[in-house]
């Protein structure tokens, strides 16, 4: 909601080509090469081909969460618990098939229980999230807000804050090679944007995101999909869960607390809406890609973690105020 | 359901956090006999105050439909200009204003961007909860510092015989308390709460009590930031990491709405941080495993908004859809 | 004597599309001026420049003989100028007093001087005849006495000039007459009042002067007595309007076949042993004071609120479960308020009428849908509705007018093909001419066989559209007439209360 406290003013004749750029969905995407052109001439191996795969084995993890937060957001709630579904599920997979006192050590199936169980407790965790704002009709915000104090919580007290490595190879494989990681992300993204765009699902998400009650007095049955986005939500966490677990070969209880900003920053940037009904996948992939491509270059530039953290909170203020400048601009 | 239950349940889910204090308290009173003794309680009081006066300042922006995720940074960035200011030799009242120009910096940074750009509250204070942390990193260089002993002093220091920090704490709520009860500002928020629209259309100017709400909010923070520091004597890199929380949490106990225009800080927002406080309190006492805390915390929390919602949505549900009296029987 | 208010010229763009074009009249002293005009005729922009919302980009306003140019809601208020939304701008935790005095307190230092602040609303509320303690929470009011509420809000500052805006469209009878009186004492207060308004007999019988608007240009104006309904509503939509009714097709394919059946339904509170039968073909209309459980029933009906006894069956079907069961059996129900729950604003015209007939285009495993059948679908609907051509599909109904999105909502009903239709005020805020489209297609669709019930608080509407009308009062139905027996006043004395 932009708060214009000044009253509408008369329309601002705006440079047609800037004009364009700003009408564009492709908006972000042209910030993105604006980004690496700025920022490639001082930034030494930033346009390196092994930097490359890098960034991409970064942006994998990040954009299949971001996916799911795009869905909750699409039906106007807003999932704070993702961060702790990647960590709770990380512990609980590794202490399924760790090979040392694992509950499958040494099993050939520990790495495939091991996925299985990750999946089926963020699919379980989405569907906590999702009765307790339907059927309690609890604030999402708060309903995710605690279940992510509780799922941290759980996952500290679980391993009592420590790590648990050593997992089966047939399983870190899976994230720590991009071969196999990028597959699972595009495959994810190319679902979600399936059911986004142009399936019966897609359709209701965004109408009980835009009005709830319509879509009731409609036929949608709303609490049902207002579930499945949480369901949704979870089930991606866990997804990119296994992607960070195998790529850090450990499971760890503290895995993705940093990430949150980053995946509600990236799909925000990307133009979804918090108050539902308008996001897209192509949006989130814009922004999640910002963000990568941000964090990055901030990293090869020698930049330590506080700085970037800095910066990145400045860049997440500048892109909410560009969407409400072009919101001004070309609604006045 | 007959009527009978309704005037039952509906007083018992009015007072949801109360009843669940209540038990919260009887329970650990039974659990250990010295959970209820003179210097635990006043122990008690003294922990929650600076939960108390970080969630007035929530409270305050909760009730405009916003939210200030910032006020832990503001904590934190307000500590490490404290701390630096200490050990290069400043005097502490030098150091506690530096505190309170760091929150009202922050609040007004804040400001800026909600009213005057127009960002959204959540994604603002998002930004700047980042912006303040990696600042107060930098500043601290990510080293613990252990302050002089002034400030513990501070933490310790009785007024009339009442350790300091509550007799703060309760100064701060009955300002609060008078201002949203008493003064045109006061209930001018719950307007803008209820409807940002309509409040401009009622002739209010909505940007500076926008403003206002920010600015206090900030102002509140580093105000608890004193007194969590006070207590602490040291400011460590996660120096007021999830007070944000903490403070929505006490808010939201208290019976203030996160969509703006219902609630207030006496006795809600009060009686919420004494309710964590005295959860963490007591696991204390019964030494249970420091990482079950959390847990524990986060399902209380959950109960009460859980409770919370169930009574607006009964209300609702018996308020509404009676256009007429059923005849007396 | 110099006018109070004037227009001289005034102009107003959006998005290079002119919405007032040299707008010029004045509101004079102690006059009443009725502002008429299709929905999109510029009335709320108008109004919007005078409540300082907007900014005129030609021409200015003069009030009191000084140059007016509001930047800001507030500066109407300093200027004196009070208004009176259509959507009530209440806020309903706050009570009477906070409500009236909210943006000038009386107060000491910077406390509030609560005893001058009650004393001071309890006066404004008696000079309104709201006799209500200034400490009630303005949520326990009813429309009516929100409304009056608002007036005495404008008299909080001694407002010179009161903007109305459909001021009665929620009221009831008795309500409507307080209004009325109310109006006639601040006009010999001295005060002036734009009265905006789509039901023109009340606008004849209340203002001094008229004003017409039509397509951001004032098309006719001068004293009320120059006008009668015909001339206004001709001016209005430029052209003659043939017939506002159908002619009444006298029940041509109704077969007698019961449809909906209601048997004993009742609810606590709400609505007590209601039992009717619409037919086949029929047009029944539900007629009612606001509160006397129509908008209930309906929601009863479609299985939105609860019902404690009774049965409801569609072609001898029993009804039972949430909407979407309903929705299956052939039931449809057009909501009271577009904007609740009856569109989704934001989504795009096509979305929305596709939303409750999505399920048939979707295909497993996916359910993923066919676009070329909606699409199909959406193109024979928009003719049955005669939704302009120049609205295009992905159009965003919050950009339609009222009648448009009216249309939108029977769109996304029809696709449905229901059996029985459930219409909760179908003509509500939506112009002259879109509302003969409405009433027309009502019509067609009990001639191909469906029930229609419609509900309305404009008895003139019910009595040219209905076959037959009930009507309900604190819950009861009071009534029942036959097309050849309709007798408003009749019809009236069954709705009042006793």
């Amino acid at each position: 909601m932009a708060t214009m406290t000044s009253g509408a003013t008369g329309p601002r004749r705006v440079p047609s080509l800037i004009a364009a750029a700003l009408r564009s969905e492709y908006l972000v995407l042209f910030l993105c090469a604006l980004l690496f052109a700025g920022l490639a001439p001082f930034t030494p191996g930033l346009a390196s081909t092994d930097n490359f795969l890098n960034l991409l084995g970064n942006l994998a993890p990040l954009l299949v969460v971001a996916l799911g937060q795009t869905l909750v957001l699409i039906v106007g709630g807003i999932d704070l618990s993702v961060t702790s579904t990647i960590a709770l599920t990380s512990v609980v997979g590794a202490l399924v098939m760790n090979r040392d006192t694992g509950w499958l050590a040494g099993s050939p199936l520990a790495a495939p229980v091991a996925v299985v169980a990750m999946l089926g407790l963020g699919g379980l965790i989405g569907a906590g999230n999702g009765l307790a704002v339907t059927k309690l009709h609890m604030p999402p915000f708060m309903v995710t807000l605690t279940a992510m104090m509780f799922l941290s919580g759980f996952a500290i007290w679980l391993t009592q804050s420590k790590n648990v490595g050593n997992l089966p190879a047939a399983f870190t494989v899976l994230g720590s090679r991009p071969a196999l990681a990028l597959p699972i992300a595009a495959s994810s993204a190319g679902l979600v944007h399936l059911l986004l765009e142009r399936s019966l699902f897609g359709r209701w998400l965004r109408a009980v995101g835009f009005n709830a009650r319509t879509a009731h007095v409609s036929g949608v049955p709303v609490d049902a999909v207002i579930i499945a986005a949480y369901i949704a939500s979870g089930l991606l966490a866990a997804a990119a869960s296994v992607l960070y677990t195998g790529r850090l070969e450990t499971g760890s209880p503290v895995l993705g607390q940093r990430i949150l900003l980053d995946v509600i920053g990236a799909t925000v940037i990307g133009g979804t809406s918090l108050f539902g009904g308008k996001g897209r996948v192509l949006w989130t992939l814009f922004g999640v890609l910002f963000l990568t491509l941000l964090d990055n270059a901030l990293n090869l530039l020698g930049l330590s973690h506080f700085t970037i953290m800095m910066v990145k909170g400045g860049v997440i203020l500048l892109a909410a105020l560009l969407d409400t400048a072009r919101t001004r601009w070309l609604a006045a | 359901m007959n009527p009978t239950r309704q005037r039952l349940l509906l007083p018992l889910l009015n007072h949801a956090t109360l009843v669940l204090f209540a038990a919260v308290l009887v329970g650990f009173g039974l659990l250990s006999p010295k959970f209820f003794t003179a210097a635990n309680l006043a122990n008690l009081l003294v922990q929650a105050s600076s939960t108390a006066v970080v969630g007035v300042g929530m409270t305050f922006v909760l009730l405009t439909a916003g939210v200030d995720l910032s006020v832990g940074s503001v904590m934190f960035v307000a500590a490490a200009v404290a701390g630096k200011l200490t050990l290069a030799g400043a005097p502490l009242p030098v150091a506690l204003l530096a505190i309170v120009a760091v929150g009202l910096v922050v609040g007004a940074l804040n400001a800026l961007l909600v009213v005057r750009l127009g960002v959204l509250a959540f994604i603002a204070t998002l930004g700047t909860l980042y912006i303040g942390r990696g600042f107060g990193l930098w500043l601290t260089q990510t080293r613990a510092m252990n302050l002089p002993d002034s400030f513990l002093a501070l933490g310790t220091a009785k007024v009339a015989g009442l350790p300091l920090p509550p007799v703060l704490a309760a100064v701060v709520v009955a300002l609060a308390h008078v201002t949203l009860t008493r003064t045109p500002f006061g209930r001018q928020l719950y307007a803008v709460g209820a409807s940002r629209e309509g409040a401009k259309k009622a002739g209010l100017n909505v940007g500076r009590l926008l403003v206002a709400v920010y600015v206090l909010s900030g102002f509140c923070a580093a105000l608890g930031g004193i007194l969590s520091l006070a207590q602490l004597g040291a400011v460590s890199p996660t120096f007021g990491t999830n007070r944000e929380f903490t403070a929505i949490a006490a808010a939201v106990l208290g019976g203030t709405s996160l969509f703006g225009g219902r609630g207030g800080v006496f006795p809600g927002t009060v009686l919420g941080a004494i309710l964590i406080q005295s959860v963490e309190n007591g696991l204390v006492i019964l030494n249970a495993d420091p990482y079950l805390y959390p847990l524990v915390t986060a399902a209380i929390i959950f109960l009460a908004v859980l409770l919370d919602s169930t009574r607006s949505r009964l209300q609702a549900h018996w308020g509404r859809r009676r256009i007429f009296d059923e005849p007396a029987e | 004597m110099s006018p109070l208010l004037q227009f001289e010229s005034v102009g107003k763009s959006f998005l290079g599309v002119e919405v007032l074009k040299a707008v010029s009249f004045d509101v004079g002293p102690g006059r009443v001026v009725g502002l008429v005009g299709e929905n999109g005729a510029g009335k709320s922009t108008l109004m919007n420049l005078l409540g300082g919302n907007l900014r005129p980009d030609a021409g200015s306003m003069r009030f009191q003989g000084a140059s007016y140019a509001p930047r800001h809601p507030r500066d109407a208020r300093l200027a004196g100028i009070g208004f009176v939304h259509q959507e009530l701008n209440l806020f309903p935790d706050l009570d009477l007093a906070e409500n009236l005095f909210l943006a000038d307190f009386p107060t000491r230092g910077p406390l509030i001087r609560r005893w001058e602040l009650h004393g001071r609303a309890a006066a404004l509320l008696q000079r309104v005849g709201l006799g209500l303690p200034p400490t009630t929470p303005v949520g326990r009011l009813s429309t009516g006495e929100r409304q009056l509420l608002e007036i005495a809000r404008a008299l909080s500052f001694d407002a010179q000039l009161i903007i109305l805006d459909e001021p009665t469209t929620s009221l009831s009878v008795p309500e409507r007459e307080r209004l009325f009186a109310l109006v006639r004492q601040l006009r010999a207060e001295g005060r002036s009042l734009i009265y905006i308004s789509h039901t023109l007999g009340e606008v004849l019988a209340l203002a001094d002067d008229v004003v017409v608007l039509r397509d951001g240009t004032v098309v006719g104006q001068g004293t009320a007595r120059e006008f009668d309904p015909v001339r206004l509503v001709s001016l209005m939509v430029g052209r003659e309007l043939k017939q506002l009714f159908p002619k009444p097709q006298s029940n041509g394919q109704a077969d007698g076949t019961p449809w909906l059946e209601v048997r004993g339904l009742g609810q606590p509170g709400v609505v007590q042993d209601i039992s009717f039968t619409l037919r086949r073909g029929e047009v029944l209309g539900i007629s009612g004071l606001m509160g006397s459980g129509r908008t209930e029933l309906a929601r009863i009906l479609f299985g939105l609120d609860p019902h404690a006894t009774g049965t409801v069956t569609l072609a001898g079907k029993p009804l039972t479960g949430p909407p979407k069961e309903r929705i299956r059996h052939g039931l449809a129900l057009l909501t009271e308020s577009r904007r609740d729950d009856g569109l989704c604003l934001e989504a795009s015209v096509a979305d929305n009428v596709a939303l409750v007939t999505l399920g048939r285009h979707a295909r497993s495993p996916l359910r993923l849908l066919s676009i070329a059948g909606l699409r199909e679908a959406l193109a024979k609907v928009r003719a049955a509705v005669r939704l302009q051509p120049r609205l295009t599909d992905q159009q965003p109904v919050q950009t339609l007018s009222g009648g448009n999105q009216q249309k939108v909502v029977l769109a996304k009903w029809l696709l449905a093909e229901p059996r029985v239709l459930l219409l909760d005020e179908p003509t509500r805020g939506i112009d002259v001419g879109a509302k003969a489209e409405i009433y027309q297609l009502i019509h067609e669709l009990a001639d191909r066989g469906a029930g229609v019930l419609v509900i309305s608080s404009e008895l003139e509407e019910l009595t040219g559209l209905c076959d037959r009308l009930l009507v309900l009062n604190r819950g009861r139905i009071t009534g029942e007439f036959s097309r050849d027996a309709f007798d408003s006043s009749a019809i009236l004395r069954a709705a009042l209360p006793t």
